[in-house]
């Protein structure tokens, strides 16, 4: 095809002297004897009618492509767009866990990207995100699940990763409010132990990315709604579907050109597909999540438990955040269920029995696009210029700064990175699924 | 350093009054004990913690998150931000609102080493460093500090202790289908019970504080009696059930609500869940905090909680007052306190009259500030400044609430057809006003739950009652109670602090709004407002206004963020009730303990893994006769003239020529044609079936059945009992099966030529009648399966036993079957397939029948039949290891050669007693499939050894000849 969309795309210098203050404890002392304001994380700008790129979704994994975009390729031109607020879909409600040890050799390689960048993330975007590398612990109650912990640990260590099968004492040790008895209803056989993995606060990495991608140049549009993808060549109507080109998207605000539009969605990402004529492979179910009034802090690790459909960790502010496993049917409701509070309770006193005073203060859900392989969606779309990053499960904001790099090499190379080869679309036509579902139940 | 507070826990202003009110709740003639802080008090019964610390002089009672700044109560009732305290292992209870018990272990919790003496307080001499959010600008270098820096951040935790040696403690849930469910027990809610009682409805009227009234309580001689005439009057109703202390914490759909009830007589908390056909919201309103300098200094409080604590508790909250009002509770406030004789400085709001700080050490405040420039000596500044709507469970039924500048709060905006609101949050008015409108919000209510109700009924499929006409929905024609002007008040001229329990300050909010953080929910998340202990009941609006002045908008443009549920915070106690997950055993594990069996746990099953020596279990059962107990075998009693189409549609293969008397093996496949279960079904006479699944499956597979039947084909006429328990289940196996089932069957011929291999019978076993046996089993030996009605399987089992002894009989458990299943391949589902293994991957490619017109599956497994899936996906194999004797772990990586490259798994390993040698089930690419491929296994010790891919997946006996002799 005549112009390919990258083609068309400035690239300019990364800004990178010059900027915004950094942030600094000297510049808190600084700004807090003189009165003098901190300036706004992301500037305020009017929408323009043009971009090189325009990205869907301003949550961790939009933001993640634009700062990419702009740092590691020197493209600027670019809008992120959410109908709501920056973090308000799943990188907002997410229960901010972090690890890699996942099943296949794909997933372990591309998460452990991603870990790495959450490890020097702070000093790399001069926000502090608080990565807490507390370890990761994933209990075994069934000699089935315990297998499974044994496949995971043969698959990590053959990856590098730490990770390794612990016994109940060493649980005990790690954990010591967890009940480790044999006579409890489903006792605790082991574990799966993954020391680098940890939390996180979700939020300042929504922020941070933004504040970095803003130095650069890139537009954080809020409050904007895609209410259609605008598509030219399509074999179906519109001009939409295979064989086309996208050429922008109509807004809530007002139409948009742009020779690259990127899916960076969850909840909406098969919605948002369909506007360009692309069907996806995924059902979206609500994943419910909640948490506890703050008390001292007495559980130092992150506690999975995939039999008991709970996982859980305290953060520094003292609160439990308890998730679950997505609901087993299609939803959209946010809302959460009374159900879910009253099973995540039974269970997390199944495995702290020590805990019954506690309360449960507040309640959410948000949105997971399932895929049949539980592995995402990554790359290109046989709608020419239009890239999605979606399908992202249960698992979207632990990727989210090794896919924003990857699907920014996508876009400004034209070449689908190595890293995120196995995800592409295609595989959905092939067979080629990446079975990170064997070891499906909960995936945190 | 230590920062020494003047004045710390006893201030004289505060005290019990001499004189009885006339309105108050505590019995002067009982003494409680207690302590706070390890000194000893006492209060009276009808004494919240609160009123009682007060009642002895203390004031301050606890200290801020963040700079430890000495608090005192504020509201003095369940939202107070300040009197969050320790109770024995309890943590964080609502010191504002629990009652006072003897022996109670009070203590403060934000407070390190002591709340006289707190060294953290230093912090709040660095404040201006510390503004909402610093953390996210520090502690990023050098990055190997961030771990100690995290630790020092995370003893900032607010929130007490917990002992983890707490015990589980009593809970309890319990089910209510009111007609009318109301929230609230003020003068609407208990007029609204009795209108809709009256109309003929059941009522549950639920109420937060400990007795109905609403602010009635505390107010006037003649408020007062008004609350006990609707008292009377809804005690006097059958139809209304009262839960005083109790709380609608949650709407879901369809008016499914959740109610934490603290009152029960036995239990610490009571979950109740009630579907209401209609819900009355009427929780009254939530005074609003003032911001300004110095307004979380002890003896700043709300006009609200002065009134209780005089009205209600007899205390005295200080000596010399000023209020600041902008309404008629505020004036209330006043001549209340000066009917105790406290001097009172009024300052009327209505009159353009303001305060501007309070003044003093944080130990508490000495003097007000006003807006005229002077400053008044006070102890106690009392502020009426305007309410907050706890719209929260309207916000649950869908409603988004609008601000109406006019009267200065939220109302609701949309109507709900089964939510009506009345009082407060739906208007104002005399007393007289409200109760009005809450029994006209009563008797529409009614109406609508009536209709409702009716709607319910007919919807059901069995309805006799379809040709009643059905009551019309009533429309809303109350009449809509005045919205009352009130002053917009929100921040003074000075900044202070907007969420106490989070310790922000309305300067940190413009400073975040100012940063970018300009929506009321990135404030939230940036700076923490609003996400503390009352989750924004307080704090809330005054979030919104800081930021609507921020940004030279209106609250209205800027809204409020999203409440959510649970209204108040339940314990995890209360939500998780009993715990009542069962355990199962089979009617024959009594006998399974007696003899010393080894138990493991299979899902909620208890069953025997070994009598001490698999190996010789599987040895006697392939040599002698074994017997063992598979109760937990899933079992479905399928009954009906459509259970071929059922099982057609669930199993891949077919089932329709099946003929009576013939047992058949299926493999069941997901939508995306993964190996969801797999098992037998017999056919026991034309229209009676009975299906096995695995052990884990039998719940799956039953719904699965059920799914099919009643969403997708109601026309097929079955009836699916699980009927798992029902029967025991007990599997003779070994070549000596047939013999010894003969001496306890006569009336089923158990030839080879009569009973025959994968066929069924039904007979008479040791007596018991109507057993059924069918000749099928695991082991790949001769084997029958017997099922027995559950109460006479011991009884089956114990004569197996006798009868065999001289047979050699030996029962065997799980662990010898698991041994024995691998000898013959056979693979389990969940074990040697997992998530993505499609039904070709087992290698039983025959058992998909794609000329079926339908199954669960079938277009995912026509594609992965087709011939380039086959390069594709997966293959179960039968591999031995080289070295007999080494036997790899379950989950060893199958690799390529030297390198690390994962061509596979071993799903399946044991030492096979019956071969003398190592055997295993494995997944491998289909490069590796074929026989006699040499294969790499990498043991869990680093390890690599060699393997052998097998012609056959059984290992021993694969021509299947010892099963069916």
């Amino acid at each position: 095809m005549a112009g390919s969309p990258t083609a068309l795309i400035r690239k300019t210098k990364a800004k990178l002297g010059g900027g915004p203050p950094r942030y600094s404890a000297a510049g808190l002392v600084r700004r807090g004897l003189s009165g003098d304001p901190w300036p706004r994380v992301w500037r305020d700008v009017d929408l323009k009618s043009s971009y090189d790129v325009v990205i869907i979704g301003g949550g961790v994994h939009g933001l993640a492509t634009a700062y990419y975009l702009a740092t590691n390729h020197g493209i600027t031109n670019v809008a992120v767009l959410d109908k709501a607020y920056l973090g308000s879909g799943g990188s907002g409600r997410n229960t901010a866990i972090v690890r890699s040890n996942y099943l296949t050799p794909e997933g372990v390689a591309f998460y452990d990207r991603s870990l790495s960048l959450y490890n020097t993330m702070s000093t790399d975007l001069n926000l502090n995100v608080m990565f807490s590398e507390r370890g990761h612990m994933t209990l075994a109650h069934t000699d089935g699940a315990l297998r499974t912990m044994n496949w995971r640990a043969e698959v990590n260590k053959l990856q590098g990763i730490n990770s390794s099968v612990i016994t109940p004492a060493e649980v005990k040790k790690l954990a010591p409010s967890l009940d480790v008895g044999t006579d409890s209803r489903y006792p605790i056989l082991g574990a799966l132990y993954h020391p680098p993995g940890g939390t996180i606060r979700h939020d300042a990495v929504v922020w941070g990315y933004a504040r970095g991608a803003d130095h650069r140049g890139v537009e954080m549009h809020q409050k904007t709604e895609v209410l259609d993808i605008l598509c030219e060549g399509g074999e179906g109507p519109d001009g939409k579907g295979a064989g086309g080109r996208v050429t922008g998207v109509r807004t809530s605000r007002g139409d948009i050109s742009a020779p690259i539009v990127v899916n960076c969605t969850a909840g909406w990402a098969s919605l948002i597909s369909d506007m360009a004529g692309v069907k996806l492979p995924i059902h979206t179910r609500p994943l419910q999540a909640a948490v506890t009034e703050p008390v001292k802090v007495f559980l130092p690790t992150v506690v999975v438990s995939g039999s008991l459909h709970v996982y859980v960790s305290q953060t520094d502010r003292g609160e439990l955040v308890f998730g679950a496993s997505v609901d087993p049917f299609n939803n959209y409701n946010v809302g959460g269920s009374l159900e879910f509070t009253e099973e995540l309770a039974g269970h997390v006193l199944e495995l702290m029995p020590g805990i019954s005073k506690m309360r449960l203060l507040r309640q959410w859900a948000g949105l997971c696009d399932m895929t049949p392989d539980y592995s995402p969606v990554m790359g290109t779309t046989p709608v020419d210029g239009f890239y999605v990053d979606v399908g992202w499960g249960t698992y979207g904001f632990k990727a989210g700064p090794v896919s924003g790099e990857a699907m920014a090499e996508a876009i400004a190379t034209r070449q689908t990175p190595k890293i995120i080869a196995p995800f592409g679309l295609s595989r959905f036509a092939s067979g080629a699924l990446v079975g990170e579902k064997g070891a499906a139940a909960v995936g945190h | 350093m230590e920062l020494r507070l003047p004045g710390r826990t006893s201030t004289t202003g505060v005290r019990r009054l001499d004189t009885e009110r006339p309105g108050e709740v505590i019995d002067r003639s009982t003494s409680v004990p207690f302590t706070f802080n390890g000194k000893r008090f006492t209060g009276h019964e009808g004494d919240t913690i609160a009123s009682a610390l007060m009642g002895n002089g203390i004031r301050i009672v606890s200290r801020s998150m963040k700079y430890h700044r000495p608090r005192g109560y504020l509201t003095g009732d369940f939202w107070d931000p300040n009197g969050a305290l320790q109770v024995g292992d309890e943590p964080n209870v609502r010191s504002g609102h629990r009652k006072l018990t003897a022996g109670m272990s009070v203590s403060s919790q934000n407070v390190w080493p002591s709340l006289d003496h707190d060294v953290k307080a230093a912090n709040g001499l660095v404040s201006r460093f510390l503004t909402a959010g610093f953390y996210y600008k520090t502690f990023m270098k050098p990055a190997s500090l961030w771990p100690y820096y995290e630790k020092v951040l995370a003893t900032f935790a607010p929130g007490g202790t917990v002992d983890l040696d707490t015990p589980h403690g009593e809970f309890d849930k319990r089910y209510a289908h009111p007609d009318v469910l109301i929230a609230g027990g003020g003068p609407a809610g208990m007029a609204a019970a009795i209108a809709a009682a009256d109309a003929g409805a059941s009522v549950l009227l639920v109420e937060q504080e400990h007795q109905l009234g609403g602010h009635l309580r505390f107010g006037s001689d003649a408020d007062r009696a008004a609350a006990g005439t609707l008292r009377d009057e809804v005690g006097r109703r059958p139809g209304i059930e009262v839960l005083t202390d109790s709380t609608v914490t949650g709407r879901y759909e369809d008016n499914w609500c959740s109610i934490v009830q603290r009152s029960h007589p036995t239990v610490s908390e009571r979950l109740i869940k009630a579907r209401a056909k209609t819900l009355v919201v009427a929780p009254g309103l939530i005074e609003r905090p003032y911001v300004f300098a110095g307004n979380d200094k002890p003896g700043v409080m709300t006009s609200g909680a002065v009134r209780r604590m005089i009205n209600l508790y007899g205390v005295q909250p200080g000596d010399r007052a000023v209020v600041f009002t902008a309404n008629a509770d505020g004036d209330a406030a006043a001549d209340d306190l000066e009917a105790i004789g406290v001097p009172v400085h009024r300052v009327d709001a209505r009159a353009g009259e303001g305060i501007v700080e309070a003044t003093g050490p944080a130990s508490g405040l000495t003097g007000v500030v006003l807006t005229d420039g002077t400053t008044v000596d006070a102890d106690l500044l009392v502020t009426a400044i305007g309410w907050t709507a706890p719209t929260s469970l309207l916000n649950m039924a869908g409603d988004r609430p609008v601000y109406d500048a006019n009267a200065a709060r939220f109302f609701g905006s949309v109507q709900i057809d089964n939510v009506l609101t009345t009082g407060g949050i739906a208007g104002d008015g005399t007393v007289e006003e409200l109760i009005q409108h809450g029994e006209a919000t009563g008797r529409l209510a009614a109406a609508r739950a009536a209709s409702i109700a009716h709607a319910l009924r007919s919807a059901t499929v069995w309805a006799t009652e379809t040709t009643t006409d059905a009551p019309a929905f009533p429309a809303d024609d109350r009449t809509a109670l005045e919205r009352h002007a009130h002053p917009e008040l929100y921040r003074a001229s000075t900044h202070g602090i907007v969420d106490y329990s989070e310790d922000v300050g309305s300067k940190d909010l413009v400073a975040a709004a100012k940063e970018g953080y300009d929506s009321i929910e990135l404030l939230k998340r940036y700076t923490t407002a609003t996400m503390g202990p009352a989750q924004g009941k307080l704090e809330t609006v005054n979030t919104a206004a800081v930021l609507a002045e921020a940004r030279g908008e209106t609250i209205a443009d800027v809204g409020t963020t999203v409440w959510r549920p649970p209204f108040v915070p339940i314990t995890l106690g209360a939500l998780g009730g009993r715990i009542f997950e069962p355990t199962r055993v089979s009617s024959i594990q009594p006998w399974h303990e007696a003899r010393g069996a080894t138990p493991i746990l299979a899902g909620q099953w208890i069953r025997p893994e070994h009598y001490g020596d698999p190996a010789a279990e599987v040895r006697n059962t392939r040599t002698n006769v074994g017997i063992i107990d598979v109760t937990p075998l899933g079992k479905l009693d399928l009954r009906g003239p459509d259970v071929p189409a059922l099982l057609e549609q669930m199993y891949t293969n077919k089932w329709r020529k099946l003929p009576v008397g013939g047992v058949r093996y299926g493999l069941m496949c997901a939508e995306d044609g993964v190996v969801l279960d797999d098992g037998v079904t017999g056919r026991l006479a034309d229209d009676h079936y009975l299906m096995t699944t695995t052990s884990s499956g039998a719940g799956t597979i039953w719904e699965w059945a059920e799914m099919w039947l009643q969403t997708e084909h109601p026309e097929w006429q079955v009836h699916v009992t699980p009927v798992t328990t029902g029967y025991t289940s007990i599997n003779v196996a070994g070549p000596r099966s047939r013999e010894l089932v003969a001496r306890l069957c006569d009336d089923v011929d158990l030839s080879n030529e009569a009973f025959g291999y994968m066929q069924v019978r039904r007979g008479t076993i040791a007596g018991v009648p109507d057993c059924i046996m069918w000749r099928i089993g695991f082991t790949g030996e001769l084997s029958f399966e017997l099922h027995v009605p559950s109460g006479h399987g011991l009884h089956v089992w114990e004569r197996l036993m006798a009868d065999g002894a001289d047979l050699g009989i030996q029962p065997f458990g799980l662990e010898a079957q698991r041994i024995m299943r691998l000898e013959k391949g056979h693979f389990i589902v969940g074990q040697d397939t997992d998530g993505l293994s499609k039904a070709p991957t087992t290698g039983l490619e025959n058992l998909i029948k794609l000329d079926k017109p339908d199954f669960a599956g079938k277009p995912e497994l026509a594609w992965a039949l087709e011939p380039e899936q086959a390069q594709i996906l997966p293959r179960i194999v039968a591999i031995q290891p080289d070295d007999p004797t080494i036997v790899p772990e379950e989950a060893c990586q199958i690799l390529a050669g030297e390198t690390n490259e994962i061509l596979g798994r071993i799903t399946s390993s044991r030492m096979s007693p019956t071969l003398g040698r190592s055997i295993c089930l494995g997944q491998v690419v289909p490069s590796l499939a074929l026989p006699g491929t040499k294969i790499t296994i990498l043991l869990v010790d680093g390890r690599r050894v060699a393997g052998t891919v097998q012609e056959h997946h059984a290992h021993y006996d694969p021509e299947g000849e010892r099963a069916r002799v």
